[in-house]
């Protein structure tokens, strides 16, 4: 039986995260191909109900990439969005949505490893609990 | 019948797709149910009225497929369905549905589940403290809309055929059942006869229309719809509001269209695309409903869109009243 | 609880004054043990206002609930007041609607009651659910004496009471205009028991007991209209454009809703528990609403309802803030 392979959505803002995932494809680094990337402006901008939507159509696990504290392109942007995952990711852990499915991270536009290793981390914790069957559509 | 025989009768009626009703964290309603255990006998009334099982909240009307193997799907409703212990307001109220379902244009979704299913009625033996079904035309005996009413004596129940399909039932399984006695028929009319002296709410509603007609600007409708939260609990629950919206769900390759139910109390239901709204406050929804259900309904189909079951006044968490609304609308 | 000829008093002073509308209070339901909200426009209906273990409606929604339709042209809008009669969650609500500005603190006259506890409607239709006639409730500290048709029955108060109250923190009214009744000395303490013990289960055991009382869900959101929070003029569970939650009744849009709105609550629920006791499926929503508050408290370090001048939860961060869970 063939490995359950997650499909995992990743929100990524424009000035950081997505810039160090390009930076990890032009440095040619190898991660695993289950992330379908989304750009945002910044990560202040994600509404949390992005992620139960993204769980309602067959994601198994979100990501929200986001810049440093500090270093946000629009000064607050990633504080306000850490603000918003903390409550929203213990809600759905209270719920019993597992909660290796919903994660954030902070990666900058020079993190091109960083960005890989994320990724690889994200769909190994999610491939041991294999795939989202609570709040799917279907 | 006997009422231990009421198991084997569960055991032959689920063949079919049986429905009756079961209580799951103290709240009752219809579902499907194989084993005469998880019925529940002994409630006042469900708290979803059966009309869940003819009128879905969501029901399906087709469903697609683009792209190369494009396809239209319409699903099929096949197999029998019976209702057990439905009360007979509910049942009745069914009857109230077929005449808007029916009127110009058939509705199939409903009209064909309404003919493969049997209801089986089961009599109250004491009312609930909001049950006014004998001020409109009902009664705890009343069998219209039924296939069968079983009525609970001591140990046994007295059981009436109304249709065909219900005799349907007692030819499918002579040895449950056997004659009645005068004795039964007098035990019978005298529980429903003490039942319905025990409904303690009474209201007159003749003449109801012509008064309504006229009350149409009066204050009274402001002070009884400013508590009104525009919740939309009493429509859903009300065995006889049957108003729905149609919606698509669709994704890129593949969707379907569904029926849902809807409710006049949401300020969204008759919001125009062009943002102008003609029922923009309570005022306007809480007075169109219960107009909807006293006056327009009998202008149309002759008969009072609402059978007395209660639920909108012991659901309502503000304690709209219907009972208490139609006794100031006849003051006035 | 209060002196009722004397808050009847106070609260004719208030709607005999000329820059009030009309004033929001309690009066005797059409049946039983029900409590229904009143208006009263004037001192003759202030007659009608009762106050009790039984009057268990968060009457703030009505202050975010009256539509404001276009005038006709030349026509000024009325810029009066609303007195209000609230105990000590309910004004918690207003504080919190204040300082969302969703109203200002020039259009209400609040009258605040210290509150005992009042009853859980589900457990009094339990016991008396086939009074028809009025039942009468008073607050003996740790007894209720109820009246029905002149006989006198004694039930210990925490077979009756809300099981909200019983952990309340705020028993007395954090703002008023007017004070009715003595200030309440006992302080209580919110454990979150209920809480933790789903919390110390398992994820799977938690997703089967959630999944069960969701599928119950109709959808009424009756819960959505009686919260004095909720007051967003176009719900996001009612946007078609885009759809965050479809319009169908399944167990994952019902599912998403409830997210949604413990969300779009976090850190503004004052848990009054009014969502749990008019959803008419008996869906536990207190243990999910109670679940944010604690998280919120222990996470930010922040209480809703408490001071006018504070900033909402969501508009603010800090730079210390968690950074728990981020990889």
């Amino acid at each position: 039986m063939s490995e359950f392979e997650p499909n995992i959505v990743a929100f990524l803002c424009n000035w950081c995260s997505y810039a160090g995932a390009d930076l990890a494809g032009t440095s040619r680094i190898e991660y695993p191909p289950n992330v379908k990337a989304i750009r945002v402006m910044c990560s202040g901008r994600i509404n949390p109900m992005f992620i139960v939507n993204a769980l309602q159509e067959g994601a198994d696990g979100v990501l929200i990439g986001g810049c440093h504290p500090g270093d946000c392109h629009y000064s607050q942007g990633n504080y306000y969005a850490r603000r918003k995952f903390q409550i929203m990711r213990k809600i759905l852990e209270y719920l019993g949505i597992d909660p290796a499915r919903v994660r954030m991270s902070w990666v900058s536009a020079s993190e091109g490893q960083k960005f890989a290793d994320v990724i690889s981390e994200v769909i190994g914790d999610v491939k041991k609990i294999g795939p989202a069957k609570n709040i799917n559509r279907i | 019948m006997r009422k231990d025989r009421i198991g084997k009768l569960v055991q032959i009626l689920s063949r079919n797709t049986l429905y009756a009703p079961v209580e799951r964290d103290g709240v009752t309603t219809f579902e499907k149910v194989e084993k005469v255990e998880d019925i529940k006998f002994d409630y006042q009334n469900s708290d979803v009225p059966p009309k869940n099982v003819l009128f879905p909240q969501t029901e399906t009307t087709f469903k697609y497929t683009l792209g190369k193997d494009q396809k239209i799907e319409v699903p099929k409703e096949n197999g029998k369905n019976i209702i057990l212990g439905i009360r007979p307001c509910d049942a009745r109220s069914f009857s109230i549905l077929d005449k808007v379902f029916e009127k110009d244009f058939l509705d199939i979704y409903y009209s064909e589940k309404r003919e493969n299913t049997t209801l089986i009625g089961l009599s109250c033996n004491e009312p609930g403290i909001n049950c006014f079904c004998t001020s409109l035309d009902g009664g705890v005996g009343n069998k219209e809309g039924l296939d069968m009413l079983l009525t609970a004596l001591e140990d046994e129940y007295f059981v009436e055929v109304a249709t065909d399909k219900g005799k349907a039932i007692i030819e499918n399984s002579p040895d449950l059942f056997s004659d009645a006695s005068d004795e039964h028929a007098k035990k019978k009319d005298e529980i429903n006869k003490r039942a319905e002296s025990l409904m303690k709410r009474r209201i007159s509603v003749e003449g109801i229309e012509e008064k309504l007609d006229k009350i149409f600007d009066d204050d009274l409708w402001n002070e009884v719809s400013m508590k009104c939260i525009g919740c939309s609990v009493c429509t859903y629950l009300c065995p006889t509001c049957h108003c729905f919206d149609i919606q698509d769900e669709a994704t890129l390759r593949e969707g379907r269209r569904i029926r849902v139910w809807d409710s006049c109390s949401n300020p969204e239901y008759t919001l125009q695309a062009s943002g102008y709204n003609p029922r923009p406050a309570r005022i306007n929804r809480v007075r169109n409903r219960i107009y909807h259900k006293y006056e327009y309904y009998p202008k149309n189909f002759k008969v009072i869109a609402c059978v007395g079951c209660g639920r909108c006044i012991d659901k309502c968490s503000v304690n709209m009243d219907i009972v208490e609304v139609l006794s100031r609308v006849k003051e006035i | 609880m209060a002196d009722l000829a004397k808050m009847r008093n106070e609260i004719k002073k208030i709607v005999q004054r000329d820059d009030v509308k009309y004033v929001i209070g309690y009066e005797k339901g059409t049946y039983g043990w029900r409590v229904s909200p009143s208006f009263a426009r004037t001192p003759e209906e202030v007659d009608k206002f009762i106050f009790s273990p039984l009057c268990v409606n968060n009457l703030a929604v009505y202050l975010v609930l009256e539509e404001k339709l276009p005038l006709p042209k030349g026509v000024e809008e009325e810029k009066k007041k609303i007195g209000i009669v609230v105990t000590g969650c309910d004004s918690r609500s207003v504080v919190q609607l204040l300082q969302e500005k969703a109203i200002s603190r020039d259009d209400v006259v609040i009258l605040g009651v210290p509150c005992s506890g009042v009853v859980e409607p589900k457990k009094m239709k339990e016991m008396f659910g086939k009074e028809i006639g009025t039942v009468a409730i008073e607050d003996k500290g740790e007894k209720y004496v109820i009246v029905i048709d002149g006989k006198r029955r004694e039930v210990l108060k925490e077979e009756l009471v809300s099981e909200n109250c019983k952990t309340c923190e705020y028993q007395n009214p954090v703002i008023s205009d007017i004070l009715i009744g003595d200030e309440i000395k006992e302080k209580k303490k919110e454990s979150y028991s209920k809480v933790r013990e789903l919390e110390e289960k398992s994820t799977q055991e938690r997703w089967d007991y959630w999944k069960e009382k969701f599928e119950r869900c109709i959808r009424c959101y009756a819960c959505r209209n009686c919260c004095p929070v909720c007051n967003c003029k176009e719900c996001m569970a009612e946007k078609t454009t885009p759809v965050w939650i479809r319009r169908s009744v399944s167990l994952s849009e019902n599912a998403g809703f409830h997210i949604m709105r413990s969300l779009h609550t976090a850190g503004r629920c004052i848990g009054c528990g009014s969502c749990e006791r008019v959803c008419p499926m008996n869906i536990p929503l207190s243990k999910l609403y109670k679940k944010v508050e604690k998280d919120v408290i222990e996470l930010f370090d922040y209480r809703a309802g408490l001071d006018e001048e504070e900033k909402p939860l969501l508009s603010v961060y800090s730079v210390d803030d968690s950074n728990e869970y981020i990889l």
